[in-house]
């Protein structure tokens, strides 16, 4: 057996070794990248020179004020968080069914979380196929019942909708797992008891079951803010932006200003502004929600 | 008694018959509807993968492929870093995956059986990480890894892998929560370092949660295209992910069919380790994500 001071010491250097390289891992690739992203977005860094020059507040300036693409492609971002919202209450429907109300329910919950797994790239060639203005298919349905060819992925009008929809069949999944995993951690004698009352399925949805998966609802509703805000890689792989900025989200913005026109510090500004609006957003969400519940 | 049990069987299914009401059709069509959105893409993608390019456009994309012609995969591997990819992607994940689940379970042990002064600005750095949009942070993160001499090397993403994050730290807290403090304590007794008591009896307990965060992982860095396609931009350090976009910029294999080729041959690893291990996936998630 160990003496008491044995023991601290122990501890003491359990402590140490164990965390010694997660605290460097997050100390050197989060929190420092962090502090001189903040740091380097006071100057004019074109990410190559040894040498920067500090410029005050001008990069923020410079995007608030005289930047409309910026506030263009934000807007775009819109798009994919409205999309997103708007099919919560869609997704926790199905969650619901999915949680012991329907049949074969375990192939479905298979086949609902499967496009999650998929490789984003390869699911950008998939849509790309389908939503093609030429061999494309959904335009070839639109043929057989003598409807006119749309430019799913060509009209500036269209495409942020398009690529909304590969988002959403990309990821409603995890949320419909999220909430499903949420359902089932419900005792099942909460809604039994609901029910010897009298209350038919909508109440007892409402007003007991939603109540008591509000955590898992907030996380999803935060996921949201952050994923819709920093979509990437399906308008960089199906429309590198295009058709002429028309599908630009801030990050593929972003990523542009920083290593296509060699403007880091105005790109660093970018992703402090970005960061700054999803605390925001997360912040208000939760507010309005609590509100609401 | 046979027969007694065979009508027995006819009631019960009698009445389970009943129970199928308009509702109830209703719901399963609503499925199979849902299982329709997501299976006809990949299904198009798997049947263009062995057409010509003439057939794709004078064919349905529904029609299964006449003969399984081959020719797209042969051109893909080819033309394309397949195996090259195939090669790093399974060394990231390998490599990426048996690092972090090491590195999350010490802090989650650390965060969950011990206090020290500084356990509560701990966390509050995980959770700053979560906050920070990564995408972005990359640019910043950029020039790190240049100083480091890992630009271009697999090493690079898997210091980023390996890192703990809070869902994970959250996971496993959860798993650790019900491990009684007592066996720690008993073992102790016995003699046992702690060191003994996460690697003997924490980490054996943890499985369960690590299989889920493992998989989890693995997924992720499978499909993960940015990371590997900033820092890795060699040739020689393809991954899956990096490959397939290579294959889009590609004018030989930009075509339809032999980009539908490369998206299965990319989609196969996921696919494979989604429908061994789903168990593990949901049963994880159901244990940990959501328990407040």
């Amino acid at each position: 057996m160990f003496k008491n001071g044995d023991v601290k010491m122990q501890k003491n250097i359990i402590l140490v070794t164990f965390l010694f390289i997660p605290t460097i891992l997050i100390l050197m690739f989060m929190i420092y990248p962090l502090i001189k992203l903040i740091g380097l977005s006071f100057t004019n860094w074109d990410g190559l020179s040894p040498t920067y020059k500090y410029v005050g507040f001008k990069n923020f300036k410079k995007i608030i004020f005289d930047s409309p693409e910026v506030w263009a492609a934000l807007k775009n971002n819109g798009v994919y968080f409205v999309g997103h919202i708007l099919f919560i209450p869609i997704e926790l429907f199905i969650a619901f069914l999915l949680d012991n109300r329907v049949r074969c329910c375990k192939l479905f919950k298979t086949i609902t979380f499967l496009p999650y797994i998929i490789n984003g790239v390869a699911v950008a060639c998939m849509f790309s196929f389908l939503y093609s203005s030429q061999d494309g298919v959904l335009n070839s349905v639109l043929q057989f019942f003598n409807l006119g060819k749309i430019g799913w992925l060509s009209d500036p009008n269209i495409v942020n909708y398009s690529l909304t929809a590969v988002s959403l069949w990309r990821f409603s999944g995890i949320h419909i797992i999220l909430f499903l995993a949420a359902f089932q951690s419900l005792p099942p004698d909460m809604t039994e008891a609901a029910v010897i009352d009298g209350a038919n399925s909508f109440q007892q949805f409402y007003r007991i079951v939603l109540p008591n998966i509000k955590p898992v609802v907030e996380i999803v509703l935060f996921l949201n803010v952050r994923g819709a805000l920093q979509v990437f890689d399906i308008p960089y792989v199906m429309t590198a932006g295009g058709p002429n900025h028309a599908s630009e989200t801030f990050t593929v913005q972003t990523i542009n200003t920083a290593f296509q026109y060699a403007d880091f510090g105005r790109a660093c500004a970018m992703a402090v502004v970005l960061m700054i609006i999803i605390i925001i957003f997360s912040v208000i969400q939760q507010k309005l929600f609590n509100l609401k519940g | 008694m046979e027969g007694n049990i065979v009508t027995n069987k006819k009631t019960i299914f009698k009445t389970a018959r009943k129970k199928v009401n308009g509702w109830e059709v209703l719901k399963v069509l609503l499925f199979v509807f849902i299982a329709a959105i997501v299976i006809l893409p990949m299904l198009i993608t798997l049947f263009a993968s062995f057409k010509t390019l003439p057939q794709i456009g004078s064919e349905s994309a529904l029609k299964p492929p006449s003969v399984l012609n081959l020719d797209n995969y042969k051109d893909v591997i080819k033309n394309n870093h397949v195996f090259t990819g195939l090669k790093n992607s399974t060394i990231l994940v390998v490599v990426s995956v048996v690092l972090n689940s090491l590195l999350s379970t010490m802090v989650a042990y650390c965060l969950t059986r011990f206090n020290f002064k500084l356990k509560k600005v701990y966390l509050a750095v995980f959770l700053i990480g979560m906050v920070i949009p990564g995408t972005v942070t990359e640019i910043s993160r950029f020039g790190i890894m240049v100083n480091l001499h890992v630009y271009d090397t697999l090493l690079a993403p898997i210091l980023i892998y390996a890192g703990a994050d809070l869902m994970q730290i959250y996971i496993y807290n959860q798993f650790l929560s019900q491990i009684p403090v007592s066996i720690d304590e008993s073992a102790m007794m016995d003699g046992a370092s702690y060191f003994t008591i996460y690697w003997k009896i924490i980490f054996p307990m943890v499985v369960p949660a690590t299989a889920t965060l493992g998989i989890l992982k693995a997924v992720d860095v499978l499909n993960d295209m940015y990371i590997p396609f900033l820092y890795m931009p060699g040739a020689n350090h393809k991954t899956l992910s990096t490959m397939l976009f290579a294959c889009i910029q590609d004018p030989r294999t930009s075509s339809i069919p032999k980009l539908s080729a490369a998206a299965v041959i990319v989609m196969i690893p996921t696919l494979l380790i989604y429908f061994i291990f789903q168990k593990f996936i949901f049963s994880g998630i159901a244990a940990g994500a959501v328990k407040e």
